[in-house]
């Protein structure tokens, strides 16, 4: 880097905890060497692959390239770096786009966001800022579900979203892909109670209509294949009126519980009272 | 409003039959509809009821165009069985569009519809049944179009949920064929008594 930009006592940054992006294309339209040396060292470390470049190759090249982010210094552009900012904005609008450049004004700033850049560094910058903004904007362009591949495991059960399946002991539950994804759901957000609506609106992708039961219909075939095999667990529970909550526990589920008057409570009384009676 | 059967008492028999096939195929399809999507077996035997009631009609227009002396309100006979044959094969259209559009779950407001259409079928085989034996059939006939009114307004409101904003157009188009085949039964259960009350004014 061509200035020094000391932090005055900084934290130690590579302590902070990171949102995994897993791996990672970029590419840097700079000339900088030192800002590329560093820049290059912190890719190796975190095990993204950097290219070099001098301009904003062609659309094809960068469509070979397979690139998720693109960071460019615009002194390298010329007068029509903007058009070429929204040129391949507009030909790759899945692309994280960043711009990292010297001094520049308002107007500057304002056309080159406008024009599609995700977003706007001045150098002199840290090089751990630039990959943070680089990592947020990758969060961003990604759809979240592909950002989380790590197995959830509920109960007796792994959800595999790399697979788009879920498994018990090793042996697939042969959910179809719409069961899956609302198992995806449910299991990404344990213990919140989803209402019927976003549950179809995030299953589905459109807005439920209203009087559709199709949600309460794929609840009950996975409530069955669930029970199928991992009897003695219940995952999902019923909240009347609402929707449905993912909670693993053993034993019924709670609406259950509720509708035969009974609670957890109630039993261990109960219990308790039997216990004393002997 | 007391009708005496006619002559052909055979011909008032075909039309309890085919009053008690429309019944079946009616409770047939308000079974379906609360089933999605586990109804392919209900929709086989609403096949069934479809192809029954075929036989049924052309065993009826047989004896209406047999030669020889024509039967009194032959026309209006004619009507009548075109009436009941239609509640089935409307029936048989809504199940085979669910089938077809593989609908993934049930829709409330096509469910109440379907259940109106099951006491409509009831009524127009009593009212077929009273036909045959010379009962008055006013007051069914009253109740068959308080059901095609009610099942207008059923019909309105889950057609109107289906236009709300931000509908999958594909679930619009599969449950708007299936709404207007099932007003359609309905307001054939109305053409019975329609047809009826023709009779009933020439007798």
């Amino acid at each position: 880097m061509s200035a020094t930009t000391s932090a005055p006592s900084s934290p130690n940054l590579d302590a902070l905890p990171r949102h995994s992006v897993g791996n990672v294309r970029i590419a840097l339209v700079d000339r900088d060497s030192g800002f590329l040396t560093v820049l290059r060292r912190r890719s190796s470390t975190l095990g993204w692959e950097q290219r070099e470049l001098t301009s904003i190759p062609s659309i094809d090249a960068l469509v070979e390239m397979r690139l998720h982010l693109l960071i460019v210094d615009i002194a390298l552009l010329g007068p029509q770096w903007a058009e070429a900012i929204e040129y391949t904005r507009v030909n790759l609008p899945e692309l994280g786009l960043v711009i990292c450049t010297g001094t520049s004004s308002v107007g500057q700033r304002v056309r080159g966001l406008r024009a599609g850049a995700d977003d706007w560094l001045t150098k002199p910058c840290h090089p751990e800022e630039l990959i943070a903004r680089g990592e947020a904007v990758l969060r961003r362009r990604r759809p979240a579900r592909a950002l989380v591949r790590e197995p959830v495991l509920a109960g007796e059960i792994a959800v595999r979203p790399d697979q788009f399946q879920a498994f018990c002991s090793g042996e697939s539950m042969d959910l179809t892909r719409r069961e899956f994804e609302l198992l995806h759901l449910l299991s990404d957000n344990e213990g919140q109670v989803i209402e019927r609506d976003e549950i179809y609106q995030r299953v589905w992708g459109y807005q439920m209509a209203h009087g559709d039961r199709s949600v309460d219909v794929f609840v009950r075939k996975l409530r069955h294949k669930l029970a199928q095999v991992s009897p003695t667990w219940t995952y999902i529970h019923t909240h009347f009126g609402v929707g449905y909550r993912f909670a693993p526990r053993i034993g019924k589920p709670e609406d259950d519980l509720k509708k035969s008057g009974k609670s957890e409570k109630g039993a261990a009384k109960q219990a308790a009272r039997a216990s004393a009676a002997k | 409003m007391a009708r005496k059967g006619t002559e052909d008492r055979g011909l008032l028999k075909l039309f309890e039959r085919a009053g008690a096939n429309a019944e079946r195929a009616a409770a047939l399809i308000s079974r379906l509809l609360v089933s999605i999507p586990d109804s392919e077996g209900i929709a086989a035997q609403i096949v069934e009821a479809e192809q029954e009631g075929d036989r049924i009609t052309h065993a009826i227009l047989r004896r209406l165009d047999a030669p020889g002396k024509p039967l009194r309100d032959a026309r209006e006979f004619h009507t009548l069985a075109s009436a009941v044959d239609d509640i089935v094969d409307h029936i048989e259209e809504a199940a085979d569009a669910i089938g077809r559009y593989r609908i993934e779950g049930p829709m409330e407001q096509a469910n109440e519809l379907g259940r109106l259409l099951a006491e409509a079928g009831s009524e127009v085989a009593g009212v077929l049944g009273d036909l045959r034996r010379g009962n008055d059939t006013a007051s069914r006939i009253v109740e068959l179009h308080r059901l095609e009114n009610e099942g207008d307004r059923v019909s309105r409101e889950g057609l109107g949920a289906l236009f709300a904003g931000g509908i999958d157009p594909m679930v619009v188009i599969r449950w708007k064929d299936v709404y207007e085949s099932l007003e359609a039964a309905v307001d054939a259960c109305e053409g019975v008594a329609h047809a009826l009350e023709t009779l009933a004014f020439r007798g």
